[in-house]
């Protein structure tokens, strides 16, 4: 599943983000956004969703939370 | 010695400058508020030593992803530095550290200086710092940037550690840095390493990823439905209050001290030459003072943005507008230079580097001006004053209709360029919400409300003098009777613009040009020439305490309608920005393609809107065509047929290629 249909709250583990852009993927890569980081979506709406990976809280649109893969 | 600030962007870099510095820059709450770097000396109170310090973007690591962040680690590798002061963010250590372990990787001393201690004071989240300056092999300080906890100590530490080598405290096994799938792995181990450290060295009351009171506020203030009215009246609020309220109201006691000021000077020089007389009293301080006089409205307008950007809530409004601005082709990021662009169109113009996006990156530096800049608000201010006094919500309007403008400019830029859908992706970081500070808000105004007056005392004032010359002499350098102006050399210079402008304003006035004309090297040159021209002082009634009231001076001295006046406004507001702001995106832009095609497309925005209001308006009210309409139209219809024309190649090559 992906981040788009994530339960609000829960600590997922991203399994991957599947992206050919290297810029994209090493740019998320620093924020600690990578496969076997927690993640956790803290709310989902039409035009975004909201994270918190590592202390931080991030929104993310939603082209982006479809790439990133969790279990 | 030269010490650099480097850290995550948004961890303080800059609030930490202007407390070591006495600088006033600009500081904000999301990534990309500073896009180049800059130095300054430390002040003296802190070391006695010379010392410079460098402000660098925010980073949020050594690899460079966007240019700002390029700047960052190019600098830092190859500059000699002495010492870099690398701030944290203490509330976010095991993101931070990361950028800090490749910091000290490069035998230059380190000294970290664990910022916003505050927050994490009142969170009871608890970092042992010793144990971190162990861990790390560098002096590790709690500071407060805001209110200058701790930075004595962290140059006390830096002077100390000058001259060290800094032995990294985390040994990364060699590996070859061309494979990408190499350089990941040591990066995990990297970012292992610090998660160990971040494990032994911090403790949390509250965790971070649990939904709390400001998610819940985020609800609200992001939702996809209410957010964009939301956003809407929070920014007419701001306009409204700095334009039709306080702003004014504070302007009115300003313009009377002006005014006293100029009858003083007058009287002095009531037995010299009436030139100098006139270059005097009605050029340089007529029109100075004309422009001066709306400092309040720019000063007030700058105080409440910079609480609201303090506040925590611009982060919030790029990601109500991400989608509305994705579908004409941008992206929330286009957000920040046009906020930005309220203020000064160059610095948004130079904030558009964040945008990684080539394409959405020119279009947004191609289209941020027509956000009215500073320099344009007292122009708004005046003709809003002068023409409608009845309608205080007409100057608010102007940003709303440069929001419309972007969008549309947006849209045709999208369809010129034969955009193909391509994902854009937006990821902005939300910082807590938090009580704006006033000291914030007060510097930035006063900063502010300095570069105005110095801007209106030297290029406006220079301007002012040249147009007072220009129009006191004739051709043969004679110095112009009373009744025959329009044989100055001014008014012969700028007449043929001026037959361009009849169909915006109805009537063949060279003042009007000549204000246009002066604009594009200042755009308060518009308020100022038009002072100058048409011999007003002041555009502010002291007596009544408000902008101009009805059926009063600049109306009639000016004999254009209310609908012309409008359109004129319009004409000034979306046409090319000054000089300044096109050399800036000139060089952002990099192509000089796509700087003539900004040009070309502003100019015929900023005529067609201007056009389209004079015309339909003149329409409506007196149920006839204005003047000029038909070679207006044929200059309107030149500008669409162009862009079609432009469109339809791009639709066949688009083809072709398929």
């Amino acid at each position: 599943m992906n981040l788009t249909n994530a339960e609000i709250g829960k600590e997922y583990i991203i399994q991957s983000i599947d992206t050919q852009d290297d810029e994209l993927n090493s740019f998320l890569f620093t924020l600690g956004c990578y496969s076997g980081q927690a993640i956790t979506v803290l709310a989902n709406k039409k035009n975004g969703i909201v994270i918190s990976i590592k202390d931080s809280r991030y929104n993310i649109d939603l082209n982006l939370a479809n790439l990133i893969s969790i279990i | 010695m030269r010490i650099a600030l480097a850290g995550n962007p948004n961890s303080g870099k800059t609030t930490m400058y202007n407390a070591l510095t006495g600088k006033n820059e600009k500081v904000g709450n999301w990534a990309g508020v500073t896009v180049d770097k800059r130095e300054s000396s430390l002040k003296k109170g802190f070391c006695k030593e010379e010392c410079v310090i460098v402000d660098l973007p925010g980073a949020y690591s050594m690899s460079p992803f966007t240019s700002e962040e390029s700047i960052t680690s190019s600098y830092v590798k190859n500059e000699k530095l002495d010492v870099i002061i690398n701030i944290v963010d203490a509330t976010n250590l095991s993101r931070s550290l990361f950028f800090s372990t490749q910091l000290l990787d490069l035998s230059i001393p380190v000294v970290i200086a664990l910022n916003k201690n505050d927050i994490n004071v009142k969170k009871d989240t608890q970092i042992n710092e010793k144990l971190l300056s162990e861990k790390l092999n560098c002096p590790v300080i709690k500071t407060v940037s805001t209110s200058s906890e701790g930075l004595k100590e962290v140059i006390e530490k830096a002077i100390l550690v000058k001259g060290k080598k800094q032995i990294s405290p985390y040994h990364e096994a060699s590996y070859d840095h061309s494979l990408k799938s190499e350089v990941e792995k040591a990066d995990r181990k990297r970012f292992d390493f610090v998660s160990e450290i971040v494990k032994q060295v911090e403790t949390r009351k509250i965790e971070t990823n649990v939904r709390n009171q400001q998610d819940r506020l985020d609800d609200i203030i992001t939702n996809p439905l209410f957010g964009l009215p939301l956003f809407a009246i929070v920014m007419f609020c701001v306009f409204y209050i700095s334009q039709s309220t306080i702003g004014p109201w504070l302007a009115d006691y300003l313009v009377g001290w002006i005014e006293t000021f100029q009858g003083y000077v007058g009287n002095l020089l009531a037995n010299a030459n009436p030139f100098l007389q006139a270059l005097i009293v009605d050029g340089i301080i007529g029109g100075v003072g004309a422009v001066v006089g709306f400092l309040p409205l720019v000063m007030v307008m700058y105080f409440l943005l910079a609480l609201l950007e303090d506040c925590g809530y611009m982060a919030r409004a790029t990601v109500v507008l991400d989608p509305v601005f994705k579908k004409v082709g941008l992206s929330g990021k286009s957000v920040i230079p046009m906020i930005i662009g309220t203020g000064c169109a160059i610095p948004a113009i130079m904030a558009c580097r964040t945008i990684r996006n080539e394409r959405e990156r020119r279009a947004t530096a191609m289209l941020t001006p027509f956000m009215p800049c500073g320099a344009k608000l007292p122009v708004i201010a005046l003709f809003a004053g002068a023409f409608f006094p009845d309608v205080p919500w007409l100057g608010t309007m102007m940003y709303f209709v440069g929001i419309l403008l972007i969008l549309i400019g947006a849209f045709i830029v999208k369809a010129v360029t034969g955009f193909k859908y391509r994902k854009s992706f937006f990821i902005i970081e939300l910082p807590e919400y938090k009580i704006p500070s006033l000291k914030l808000a007060v510097t930035s105004m006063f900063e502010r409300g300095k570069a105005y007056i110095v801007k209106a005392g030297t290029i406006i004032l220079v301007c002012n003098t040249v147009v007072q010359i220009m129009q006191s002499f004739n051709w043969s350098f004679q110095v112009v009777e009373a009744g025959l102006e329009s044989t100055s050399i001014l008014a012969s210079l700028a007449t043929p613009i001026a037959y361009i402008l009849i169909p915006i304003t109805g009537v063949c006035a060279w003042q009007l040009a000549a204000a246009s004309i002066t604009g594009f090297i200042a755009k308060e040159n518009v308020v100022g020439t038009l002072a100058v021209c048409y011999g007003l002082s002041a555009f502010i009634d002291t007596e009544e305490l408000a902008l101009i009231g009805s059926g009063n001076v600049v109306m009639t001295t000016m004999a254009i309608t209310k609908v012309a006046a409008l359109a004129y406004l319009m004409f000034n507001l979306y046409t090319p920005p000054c000089f300044a702001a096109l050399g800036a995106m000139n060089s952002e832009m990099k192509s000089k393609k796509w700087l003539l095609a900004a040009i070309f497309l502003q100019l015929g925005m900023g005529y067609t809107v201007a056009f389209l209001v004079y015309q339909i308006g003149t329409i409506m009210t007196i149920h006839t065509l204005g003047p000029g309409f038909l070679p207006g139209l044929l200059i309107v219809l030149f500008f669409i047929g162009c862009i079609l024309l432009r469109i339809h190649k791009t639709n066949i090559e688009l083809k072709e290629e398929k």
